[in-house]
């Protein structure tokens, strides 16, 4: 019980010890928060990204195969569906037609997928969000989109993409293949690559293996390969970032060093009466780190709220374009929060825990102060 | 080498650490040459000042340890995407060799530290600081456990690379694989079951032993409270965890670190680190009985590191007993 | 109740700056008498009550308080002693601003652990027996001259010391403060109180409730005059 209580009146001197030096801790505490903030903030946005993408990625097939000329992406002929279906293990076998459409009028690129089953037949269109946004176009609007010989064609939209999965489809035409082929003029019997379903995932090794065999003008990609060099994207750009950010971080903790060190005349003179009335140096030291403790939780939890706002409710406009900086993804979205321990533990040891070293020898320099200085002043 | 937040992180606590214990060993050396307590000269004035130093320096070392022996948890429990056939952390730290080796170097480094930690307290409460040369003689042995561990977690990290294929699991931890894990998994239930409670229940009695009687020395207390550290650990790997995955083959002992197992396993290895460190706290202390400064403040000492000693190792078997019971899971055939 | 024998203590010792603060003194003090260390700056007065007040051990002799060798014991139990056996009066009052008088009062007890509502019951009584306590919530920087230095005998009595210690506690007063300060500490005596004061002010040491006065020069005890 004494321990607890001497605990709390050390803790209460503490308290009023920061309130009495207002004007020499904001500056600290506006830094540490700015840091905490912008650390957190990398952390959360490529978190999220990446559970985004790994959900996005569970509903993508198992196995796309492209075709690749001078090791560049290029068209599939039909004929290789036979080849690829006779693969032991391959359950079926898809073309999928997709591609981009640069628009002039609004200097936007738009993608164009065309479904397995598009309900409304040629002449029609189903947009996302994103294009009815920039066309200003609602159902029964007419768009027209400029073919490869240079020629308009009129196509009617039939529906729009519900908002909701906006990542995906904010910038999605789809259409029938039929006005697929006739707006980007790719001829009939290409494919712009195609999808496997296979059998038994643990036989996807063989298969891939047996593909680049049998067509070795191919590239098969697996949704595992893809995934995990996301998530090594991801990490590699958010660990750039924090190397950046580093820097500024030991700016900081040269601040917080010079700001513990260079104690103000009136606090050596306050802990030096402190030690003369009976303080023992433990107990300075104890004091020193509650104030710490303060400064840093208070840092440390209004960084991480600001982070989370700025990253789930304000889009992450600081730095979002160096965290995406691939096409996949698109500026009008909003990440689904997401937080947890080993994002707070993370956080935790890339600002509050150097902070804290920085400050442990200054504060035992204030605390071992003698106790007969109060005598000699 | 994987390029991930949490691994600047972690590496950054190592270092952090690190740089912690080379100054307190700097220290520690000038104080284990030169300390006279008789002496009111400038220099022994200078080295107690150090001493409060190292003390707090040690503590912030404690709670580094306890936070990146979970975070490296964590993170290598995140990382697993990278590497096929990795489903949890099991399979991140099988990457390559080092990934165990400093796991398990992290979990002695808080011990360690935590028994460096009850040495100084016993110590700061004998007028004539009678253990002030073995303290420091202990901190230059925690020293270079504290530089391998950096040095193994870094190894670690460093020949981690994306797409290497590692076994997880369900593989490491299933019977018949002939390591260390795979033996562990596959020890008799029934036995274990025998072994574990009934450690349980010779610690408690040893505790109350202590507690009630004036002349024991808590040697035994510390023994049993050691192996009931060693055999719980077995028991969660063994048979608590089939009970808590409800599976009769999952014996990870990390997947219940995570969400979709309510967090349990923080119930249990939180309590069982903390007995650890206390329970052997109560043996180190037992040879510094005969101290004569010391004479009142081991015994009160050992009494409090044996209550919390018994409050964990309470609350670990009590939550795996209760998880263990209503588990729809029975294990038939053991 | 205190004994010095031998006591030396020398600053910066083996450097060019080496200076020997007391040389060699031998003494000894009565429980519950009022004595004066008179003599001089620089002769050394502030140092002896510093080691007497367990504030700074002694570069060698032995320091015995209440039977008890205090001189090789490590700062952590020094200060422990102090807390209790000691209540200080400063030159400069050196009261913390900012803080509240019973805040200030109160610091000393911080250490020791009691429940904040006994620590003040006991604050407001000390403040009560010096008549200070209207301006209980008042901040230090408010307070007149006469009532900042009731305040810092407050806090020297917070933890009912055996013994108080003023270092030249009228330097900064003027004659009418001194001698107030001077019945405080009569009445402190009247209570039991052992009093140290170290001073070069006649007000101090011709004040008629000294028992003894010690003269000092350059580290060394010149004189002692018993008058009680």
């Amino acid at each position: 019980m004494g321990w607890i209580n001497k605990q709390r009146n050390i803790l209460d001197f503490a308290l009023n010890s920061l309130l009495r030096r207002k004007g020499k801790n904001s500056a600290l505490f506006v830094v540490y928060t700015g840091i905490i903030f912008l650390v957190s903030s990398i952390i959360f946005s490529s978190e999220s990204i990446k559970r985004e993408s790994q959900i996005l990625l569970e509903n993508s097939p198992e196995v796309v195969v492209q075709r690749t000329i001078a090791g560049r992406h290029d068209l599939i002929p039909e004929q290789y569906i036979g080849q690829l279906k006779s693969i032991r293990g391959v359950q079926e076998v898809k073309g999928r037609l997709w591609g981009y459409y640069f628009e002039p009028g609004v200097q936007a690129n738009y993608t164009f997928v065309v479904p397995d089953e598009f309900l409304y037949g040629p002449g029609y269109i189903v947009i996302g969000n994103g294009v009815s946004k920039t066309f200003l176009a609602g159902k029964g609007d007419i768009l027209p989109f400029k073919t490869l010989d240079g020629s308009y064609t009129s196509l009617e939209v039939a529906d729009i993409l519900s908002p909701d999965s906006e990542i995906v489809s904010s910038d999605l035409i789809l259409l029938s293949e039929y006005d697929f082929r006739k707006v980007t003029g790719m001829q009939k019997g290409f494919y712009t690559d195609m999808i496997l379903k296979v059998r038994n995932t643990r036989e996807l090794q063989a298969i891939t293996d047996k593909i680049r065999r049998i067509l070795p003008d191919t590239r098969p990609i697996t949704r595992n390969e893809i995934m995990r060099t996301y998530e090594a994207i991801f990490d590699w750009r958010s660990g750039i970032l924090l190397a950046v950010i580093s820097g500024a971080a030991f700016a900081f903790i040269i601040f917080a060093w010079d700001k513990a060190t260079g104690l103000s005349s009136e606090e050596k003179k306050e802990i030096g009466i402190l030690k003369g009335i009976g303080w023992e140096t433990s107990d300075v030291l104890f004091m020193k780190t509650w104030e710490g403790l303060i400064i840093s939780l208070s840092a440390f939890f209004l960084g991480v709220f600001f982070a989370y706002i700025h990253i789930y409710f304000a889009s992450a406009f600081l730095f979002m374009p160096v965290l995406k900086g691939w096409s996949v993804l698109y500026p009008e979205f909003r990440l689904v929060p997401f937080l947890d321990m080993f994002q707070i533990t993370t956080i935790f040891f890339l600002t509050v825990a150097p902070y804290t070293v920085a400050t442990i020898i200054p504060s035992w320099r204030a605390a071992t102060i003698d106790p007969d200085s109060v005598m000699r002043l | 080498m994987i390029i991930h937040p949490a691994v600047i992180a972690l590496i950054a606590g190592s270092l952090m650490v690190s740089v912690m214990l080379l100054l307190s060993a700097f220290f520690g050396v000038s104080i284990f040459r030169s300390w006279d307590i008789r002496s009111g000269s400038e220099l022994q004035l200078n080295l107690e000042r150090k001493t409060y130093l190292i003390s707090t320096l040690m503590m912030y070392v404690l709670w580094f340890q306890l936070a990146s022996f979970f975070l490296f948890i964590f993170t290598a429990d995140r990382l697993h995407e990278l590497f096929v056939g990795a489903m949890c952390a099991a399979g991140t730290l099988n990457v390559n060799e080092y990934g165990y080796p400093a796991l398990i170097l992290k979990m002695v480094n808080f011990i360690l530290a935590g028994l460096w930690l009850i040495v100084n307290y016993v110590d700061n409460r004998a007028y004539d600081y009678p253990l002030i040369k073995k303290k420091y003689a202990l901190l230059l042995v925690i020293t270079p456990f504290v530089f391998l561990e950096a040095a193994i977690q870094g190894l670690y990290f460093a020949g981690m690379k994306a797409d290497l294929i590692t076994s997880c699991c369900g593989s490491q931890f299933s019977s018949g694989e002939g390591t260390v894990a795979s033996e562990l998994a596959s020890l008799p239930v029934i036995p274990l079951k025998i072994a574990f409670y009934s450690s349980i229940a010779c610690t408690f009695m040893s505790g109350f032993i202590f507690l009630w009687k004036e002349n024991s020395k808590g040697v035994l207390f510390s023994l049993a409270s050691g192996i009931t550290f060693l055999i719980s650990i077995a028991a969660v790997i063994s048979f608590f965890s089939l009970y808590l995955y409800e599976l009769p083959t999952h014996h990870c002992p990390f997947c219940m670190l995570q969400r979709e197992y309510r967090y349990l396993g923080y119930v249990f290895y939180l309590p069982l680190l903390c007995a650890a460190v206390t329970g052997s706290g109560v043996g180190v202390l037992a040879s510094f009985r005969t101290i004569e400064s010391l004479n009142d403040a081991v015994p009160v000492t050992q009494r409090k590191l044996i209550a919390v000693t018994l409050i964990s190792y309470f609350l670990f078997s009590a939550v795996a007993t209760y998880a263990m019971i209503s588990s729809p899971l029975m294990l038939k055939g053991y | 109740m205190i004994q010095l024998s031998a006591v030396t203590k020398v600053y910066n010792a083996g450097k060019q700056n080496e200076f020997t603060a007391l040389r060699n003194i031998s003494m000894s003090i009565d429980p519950g008498r009022v004595t004066v260390l008179k003599g001089p700056s620089g002769s050394g007065k502030t140092t002896l009550l510093s080691i007497i007040g367990c504030m700074i051990r002694p570069t060698a002799g032995r320091v015995l308080v209440n039977g008890k060798e205090i001189t090789s014991l490590p700062e952590r139990f020094l200060t422990g002693t102090r807390r209790m056996t000691f209540g200080f009066v400063f030159q400069q009052f050196n009261l913390i601003k900012g803080l509240s008088v019973i805040e200030n009062v109160m610091l000393p007890a911080f250490p020791c652990g009691d429940p904040y509502g006994t620590m003040k019951k006991r604050t407001l009584q000390i403040l009560d027996i010096l008549k200070i306590e209207d301006k209980a919530k008042s901040k230090i920087e408010w307070l007149s001259g006469g009532e900042a230095q009731r305040v810092s005998i407050a806090r020297a009595l917070m933890n009912d010391p055996e013994v108080i210690i003023a270092d030249e506690p009228t330097a900064h007063l003027d004659t009418k403060l001194s001698e107030e300060f001077m019945d405080i500490l009569g009445e402190m005596k009247s209570r039991g109180k052992t009093v140290l004061i170290a001073s070069h002010d006649p007000i101090v040491y011709d004040c008629k409730i000294i028992d003894r006065v010690v003269e000092m020069r350059d580290g060394t005890i010149t004189g002692s005059e018993n008058r009680a």
